[in-house]
């Protein structure tokens, strides 16, 4: 909400800079930029325009001989509306106008152009840029802009939260400074006008109180339309409104000096002297002012002429029933609507208004009185109107406003400091809440109607401690401890495995959750997709974190970067029936890897791919011997294993298919990824065993096998023969020969013996390792190796 | 000759030998051959203690024991020195410029990094951790923290539907909701997760981002009380000096409720980095804990806004893009 600072001026005294009053507003809770300030400003000056012609070379622009009294100067200027005689705002060579655009000497066309005559928007002023700004005739000339017009438009921009309705207006912020500062607060008179010859009727009939609590109309005629005199205009001006005739703004000009919306009809459109509040009729059309043509739905709330609508209630007047230079009679409408049936109707059309902004956040029920007579007023006196007709004021929906008991002791406990009585009853007699003392520290209050945001002791809390300031709160320099017995982070446990990760030279990555349904859904998949997404890219929550870590390696890849370890730890969702219990949510830890895994060097080493090898390597560095990878069939993966916990499947890793990886788009090679759900992984209990005190003896048995005997194989074979004392059993070497017969193959398996209670033997070896010969041979047809 | 005038001849050649002796293995094995061997020049001298008179005997002997223990010792001088410099020469042969082995690099997301650092400082003084659901029902991400449908407080959060009732979290806030539903008073906790705005997404906004939120119920629970944690957690993310305001604000769950901003030097402006306020009695009422006899607070931060702040980023879609140029410098 843009808040001029000489407008505000009216209502109370205001000694503060703009930045000192923006700092003020900031620590009530008004949120202030500085909007305009012109100060900054230089070498723009108020001129004459001596004489304006075509120019020779270009039919848009003209060129201009102006003065500021002591120069003249020849500029080049394109407005439309430039003429000889108007006073004008010169920016000279030299000027820096708002957003640093600098005036230098130019030749425009081939002709020469000594500064240039400003429109609104290049000052900052205003957003209008068709053409520019004409200033009163008997302006001085030569005199710096910012000193004739910085006191009229500086202006502040306030974000107004929306519980506070009675701020967005200027009467409602100077409250506000007039209660923090002390200083008295000025409204104006408000006159109960009544007609003098009474010559006109209007009946209202409110037929939906709820939506319709307060309605006021009366009639005034004779009202000339003509432009508004200069002091409202530079007023709309200054507060970022244009102006357009008078009767528009004149009720524009109540809706920013006090808040309340009103709407002004051509009477001539209410025939039967009627004005008849209903909803619409599901489907009904309905023109509003700007042109627009809407379908409405039966929750929209309308006026009516008693047959057909003239405005959406407390959103936008009709095209039908605005004001035009014809007009002479008019009717006021100044009226209370429901906040939800505005906000309802509003966000259906996706038609937000000044009006409707304020319906829906809580207007005064008893400012529309106010509005309605500072209308009447306003009509006499700028368009020589003259109220016509007895006022109508139905009222159906009168609320009682709610007494609320205040504590002391309440408030202390709540802000933590000791607030004193006097404060408490200055301050809420500042903020025009009623109250009266029922005992010693306890009070009944009455707040004003036009603060519908104060209904509970809370609320009163709120405001004291608000006025008392924020700055002054004491700050608890301790705080009261209470013991816990949880764990006070159930997900630490995962710091081990992140670490782990980023010691073998993965970097952690944060993607978006949302994809696309090709994406999520590539394997089939019963995405969760959301109903209003920002585009068809995003539209479902991703079901696996494998499609965001391959875009970002090929974001890597394409930016130079060829081996790339990635791990990302987030939610996946998927849908396994309709509605909310259907909804599935998990984390799930992602790892992926490509290009290489060793690269050559100078010292020797081989160039060395990422292969199935690493990622076996690299799960059981992270899980040690927690996890057993199974071979299955999985879609996405050319190569596949379960990843099992405790006898449970908790993730899949492998190689990913060329299939799946170019479904996704992407052209990438070799991938090899997991994904595993650690949720039921038992990585919080450790329960140390025993380190051994005997020695360790090795052995190394040397067996020849058929090719496709698998390692693995023998390696289970060989940990059954072991009586308790084989400690580890590791396939260390593996050679290939004619000299070992076609299609074969040895392998050396390294075995460590070890007893937690003696020092072994060879002769306790020797068996064992007999045994697993001869089982090995009559099982596998293993032979040792000579 | 005398055996006088031999001796001195051999120690006179075995000198020059020794003067001339190289590091050749070879070379140093023969001048020991030749000198100190078992037929060496010393060996051969020896042999001649038989051919004088017997008186000079011992005398003789002496002397040739005296040479050969002079000349083993300069030789064990010399072949030490030779074999520290072959050494020092074979040192010297290492280019120790050249680069170390390669091990990857990896790194820890800024935004875990700041997570960690803010779950760290928290539970420091005694909060505890909880997670939640990112997708949740619309009467726990907004009614019943006192955000009724209708309400133009929904306006301050554009909000993902996944249908009429169902939402993606716009705050952390529905897990304080799910909290005091599951327990009774008094807690006291911290919500770190993801969360979704229906938000255009450019360099100061995303789709999604993560957010702190904070709980904490008890008797005596205070506005001062909340500000003395927050401004406790604010120097010590940042630092110890950094210019704090606490500045009045709506939101419908919190009442009185602030924005916190802290002072940036650079931009010469206030900076909002969370929000926060007294539980409403209206949640606790949603909830079912006696707003007479409990008291709380609640706030919320986004995450992203202070890892932006301490490492001085200024796009925010730089967090999911996943280049490891921004990653490794973290």
């Amino acid at each position: 909400m843009k808040i001029s600072i000489n407008w505000l001026k009216q209502f109370v005294d205001i000694q503060e800079t703009p930045e000192e009053l923006a700092e003020l507003l900031s620590m009530l809770g008004f949120e202030a930029e500085i909007d305009l300030d012109l100060s900054g400003i230089d070498h723009c000056v108020t001129a004459k325009v001596l004489s304006c012609e075509k120019h020779p070379n270009a039919d848009k622009l003209k060129t201009c001989i102006v003065t500021d009294d002591i120069e003249k100067f020849n500029v080049v200027c394109g407005a439309p509306n430039v003429a000889e005689g108007q006073t004008v705002v010169l920016a000279k060579v030299g000027a820096v106008l708002p957003g640093g655009f600098t005036i230098k000497k130019a030749k425009i066309r081939g002709e020469e152009s000594f500064g240039m005559l400003c429109s609104e928007k290049e000052l900052g002023i205003s957003e209008a840029a068709d053409g520019i700004l004409i200033l009163d005739k008997n302006t001085q000339l030569g005199i710096e802009i910012k000193e004739i017009l910085n006191d009229k438009l500086s202006s502040l921009e306030l974000d107004i939260t929306p519980n506070r309705p009675d701020a967005l207006n200027h009467i409602g912020i100077a409250r506000e400074i007039a209660l923090k500062t002390g200083r008295k607060l000025r409204v104006p008179k408000v006159n109960k006008y009544s007609p003098k010859t009474v010559t006109d009727s209007v009946s209202v009939k409110i037929e939906e109180p709820i939506g319709c609590p307060r309605y006021i109309a009366g009639v005034v005629k004779n009202v000339t339309v003509k432009p508004s005199p200069k002091w409202m205009a530079d007023a709309l001006l200054s507060a970022g409104m244009r102006p357009i005739n008078n009767l528009v703004d004149i009720s524009n000009y109540i809706l920013l000096e006090m808040g309340h919306p009103t709407h002004i009809f051509d009477y001539d459109r209410f025939p039967n002297n009627e004005v008849l509040i209903r909803n619409a009729n599901e489907g009904e059309e309905f023109v509003t002012l700007d042109g627009e043509k809407h379908k409405l739905n039966a929750e929209h709330l309308l006026i009516t002429n008693g047959k057909n609508p003239v405005a959406l209630a407390g959103i936008m007047g009709g095209l039908d029933s605005a004001v035009t230079d014809s007009t002479h009679t008019v009717l006021i409408e100044s009226a209370y609507f429901d906040p939800v049936t505005i906000r309802k109707g509003s966000k259906v059309l996706s038609l937000l208004t000044e009006s409707s902004r304020r319906f829906e956040r809580g207007a005064d029920p008893n400012g529309a009185e106010t509005a309605f007579y500072r209308i009447v007023e306003l009509l006499k006196e700028l368009a020589g109107g003259e109220l016509c007709s007895e006022i109508s004021d139905e009222y159906p929906g009168e609320k009682e406003i709610p007494t609320i008991r205040l504590r002391q002791s309440k408030l202390n406990s709540v802000a933590g400091y000791d607030n004193t009585s006097e404060f408490i009853e200055s301050t809420l007699q500042s903020l025009e809440v009623k109250t009266q003392r029922i005992s010693d520290g306890e009070w009944n209050c009455i707040p004003p109607s036009f603060r519908p945001d104060l209904d509970r002791e809370i609320d009163l809390i709120e405001e004291l401690v608000r006025v008392y300031g924020y700055d002054n709160v004491t700050t608890a320099k301790s705080l009261n401890s209470l013991f816990s017995y949880d764990v006070p982070d159930p997900q630490s446990h995962l710091n081990k495995v992140f670490q782990k990760l980023v010691g073998l030279g993965f970097h952690q990555c944060y993607n978006n959750s949302l994809q696309s349904d090709k994406i999520a859904g590539s394997l089939g998949i019963r995405t969760v997709s959301v109903i209003n997404p920002l585009s068809e890219q995003m539209s479902v929550l991703r079901t696996s974190l494998i499609p965001g870590l391959l875009r970002t390696a090929d974001h890597n890849i394409k930016n130079g970067s060829k081996n790339l370890r990635l791990f990302e730890y987030g939610q996946v969702h998927h849908r396994t029936e309709e509605g909310f219990e259907g909804l599935n949510e998990s984390f799930v830890l992602c790892g992926l890897i490509h290009g290489l895994e060793t690269a050559h060097s100078i010292h020797g080493d081989e160039e060395r791919g990422e292969s199935i090898y690493s990622l076996k390597g690299i799960l059981s560095n992270l899980f040690d011997t927690k996890i057993v990878l199974t071979p299955i069939k999985s879609k996405g993966f050319s190569t596949a294993f379960s990843v099992e916990n405790d006898k449970k499947i908790c993730g899949t890793a492998g190689q990913l298919s060329a299939d799946y990886v170019e479904s996704l788009g992407l052209d990438l090679d070799d991938v090899f990824a997991f994904e595993i759900n650690l949720d039921h992984f038992d990585l919080k209990e450790i329960v140390y065993k025993p380190v051994s005190v005997y020695p360790s003896i090795e052995r190394d048995i040397n067996l020849v096998l058929k090719e496709e005997t698998q390692a693995g194989e023998l390696v289970k074979l060989i940990s059954k023969q072991g009586r308790g004392l084989i400690k580890n059993i590791v396939p260390a070497d593996i050679f290939r020969h004619d000299s070992l017969g076609d299609g074969k193959k040895s392998i050396v398996f390294r075995i460590t013996f070890q007893s937690d209670n003696r020092t072994l033997e060879d002769k306790e070896i020797t068996p064992i390792i007999e045994e697993i010969i001869s089982v090995a041979s009559s099982k596998i047809g293993a032979k040792l190796r000579s | 000759m005398s055996y006088q005038t031999k001796i001195e001849a051999v120690r006179e050649s075995f000198r020059t030998a020794l003067d001339s002796l190289t590091s050749d293995p070879q070379f140093i094995e023969d001048v020991r051959v030749a000198y100190l061997g078992r037929k060496g020049q010393i060996a051969k001298l020896f042999s001649l203690i038989g051919a004088i008179e017997s008186a000079e005997k011992p005398v003789f002997g002496q002397k040739i024991n005296a040479l050969k223990n002079e000349c083993q010792s300069l030789f064990d001088e010399k072949l030490n020195s030779l074999t520290a410099k072959l050494k020092e020469a074979e040192e010297n042969k290492q280019d120790y410029t050249l680069p170390g082995y390669i091990y990857p690099k990896g790194s820890f997301h800024p935004l875990q990094q700041t997570m960690d650092e803010i779950k760290q400082i928290f539970t420091s003084i005694g909060f505890n951790v909880a997670y939640g659901r990112e997708i949740d029902d619309d009467y726990h991400n907004f009614q019943a923290l006192n955000i009724p449908k209708h309400h133009p407080a929904r306006d301050m959060q554009d909000t993902f539907f996944v249908d009429k009732n169902t939402v993606l979290r716009t705050h952390t806030s529905n897990v304080q909701i799910h909290l005091m539903e599951e327990q009774d008073p008094p807690l006291r906790y911290i919500v770190p997760g993801r969360v979704y705005r229906n938000e255009a997404i450019s360099f100061k906004s995303y789709c999604l981002f993560h957010q702190v939120e904070g709980l904490y119920v008890d008797k005596h629970v205070s506005f001062s009380e909340l500000k003395g944690t927050l401004e406790y957690f604010i120097k010590r993310i940042f630092n110890e000096n950094v210019k704090i305001r606490f500045r009045p604000s709506f939101f419908p769950f919190t009442e009185p409720s602030a924005e916190v901003d802290i002072w940036n030097e650079e931009r010469n402006q206030w900076m909002e980095i969370l929000g926060c306020g007294m539980v409403d009695p209206a949640v606790f009422e949603n909830v079912g804990y006696d707003p007479e006899i409990w008291q709380g607070y609640a706030f919320g931060m986004g995450v992203e806004r202070i890892a932006m702040l301490k490492y001085k980023i200024n796009d925010i879609r730089q967090f999911y893009l996943g280049d490891i140029r921004f990653l490794e410098q973290f």
